[in-house]
């Protein structure tokens, strides 16, 4: 699989470092090439300096032929605008964006695009630990985003 | 109308005075609090120090019964989603108007679905064009959406367009029209029967693919 990763932060590296640890070809862009040095020492892809939302920089990544893309930047909107670019325009097989806000999360999924919610999932995960250590006398009270 | 600005850097203030100088209701989002803080000195209770491109914030600043959402945050990315966001939040009734800071970015602003787009480096590149023109077919504005633009050309020496009526003259069929012609800056009235000379100004709307053909009629060989 061909994939591109943008934003080399914590979740993008660790995310490119088991792509390319399970043998598929990725490209990571960050707009701040010190963000590289997270990458492991045996990343085996290619790095991009540049923007998530640059035409021009996602076609040196070489998104016409990309299978996968997963926008991981700390802004929630230009994850989102990359991963609309890799649909509408380039007709990526999957592209899945990180977005902090849930709100914002749940209205492009119901437009159509795939979101991953680090909120949600953060929040989600210390209730099944609350869970499974609390009896159920001590219930955790729901939470809404 | 009831009017969310969202981004109150030079361009949003502005527009926040004029707009309620016209007596509309307005709400400025402003991500940076020290910002926030000092608009809210000028223009008062109707400023909120927080992310626009954050849902909650937009539903907070009443998104619901908004009847138009104006995205002039410096960031495209950032406009983007805020119109995008503005279309559901808003149950389709606010329409959106967003800023290109970037022009490269304009094709991926349309792609997207946001047709209303206020291009700076647009504006500034068809003023130049206006007075500076060395070429006599001017675009004056694009109705992107309809494919229409309104273009200025001047009549050149024995085209097919000088000596003739605008009745006669055969423009494209996709409907072209002639809106106005200036002969010495003054409109020519009647405009059907008044016969073109070189020289003359003509303002007219067209198909963008028809400006080929309109550049053979006006300027001629």
């Amino acid at each position: 699989m061909y994939a591109i990763v943008v934003g080399c932060g914590r979740a993008g590296a660790d995310v490119a470092n088991r792509l390319s640890a399970g043998n598929h070809a990725v490209v990571v862009i960050d707009n701040d090439r010190t963000a590289f040095s997270r990458l492991a020492l045996d990343f085996d892809g290619t790095t991009l300096v540049g923007h998530a939302i640059d035409i021009d920089c996602l076609l040196s990544a070489g998104i016409e032929r990309a299978d996968l893309l997963i926008a991981t930047t700390y802004g929630d909107n230009s994850n989102l605008t990359a991963v609309q670019i890799a649909n509408k325009q380039f007709g990526v097989d999957r592209a899945i964006a990180r977005v902090k806000d849930p709100i914002r999360a749940r209205l492009f999924g119901d437009l159509g695009v795939e979101t991953l919610s680090s909120t949600t999932l953060v929040g989600q995960a210390f209730e099944h630990l609350l869970d499974q250590t609390h009896t159920s006398s001590n219930p955790v009270p729901q939470t809404e985003d | 109308m009831y009017i969310i600005i969202a981004g109150g850097g030079k361009v949003g203030t502005q527009l926040a005075r004029d707009l309620i100088i016209d007596g509309h209701e307005v709400t400025v989002l402003e991500a940076n609090p020290a910002k926030a803080r000092s608009l809210e000195d000028e223009l008062g209770a109707v400023v909120l120090g927080h992310d626009a491109s954050e849902g909650r914030w937009l539903r907070e600043a009443g998104i619901a019964r908004a009847d138009l959402v104006i995205a002039v945050t410096g960031h495209d990315e950032d406009n983007i989603i805020i119109c995008q966001m503005a279309e559901p939040l808003s149950e389709g009734k606010a329409r959106t108007i967003a800023r290109i800071n970037n022009p490269k970015n304009s094709d991926t602003f349309r792609l997207l679905g946001i047709e209303a787009l206020v291009d700076a480096t647009d504006l500034v590149m068809s003023m130049i064009e206006r007075d500076v023109s060395t070429d006599s077919v001017v675009h004056l504005m694009r109705l992107q959406s309809a494919g229409l633009e309104l273009i200025e050309v001047t009549v050149g020496h024995r085209s097919s367009a000088d000596g003739t009526t605008p009745d006669d003259l055969g423009l494209p069929e996709r409907g072209a029209r002639i809106c106005v012609v200036l002969r010495d800056h003054k409109p020519l009235i009647p405009l059907a029967t008044a016969r073109l000379q070189a020289g003359d100004s003509v303002i007219l709307v067209a198909q963008t693919e028809d400006e080929v053909e309109l550049r053979k009629q006006f300027l001629g060989p």
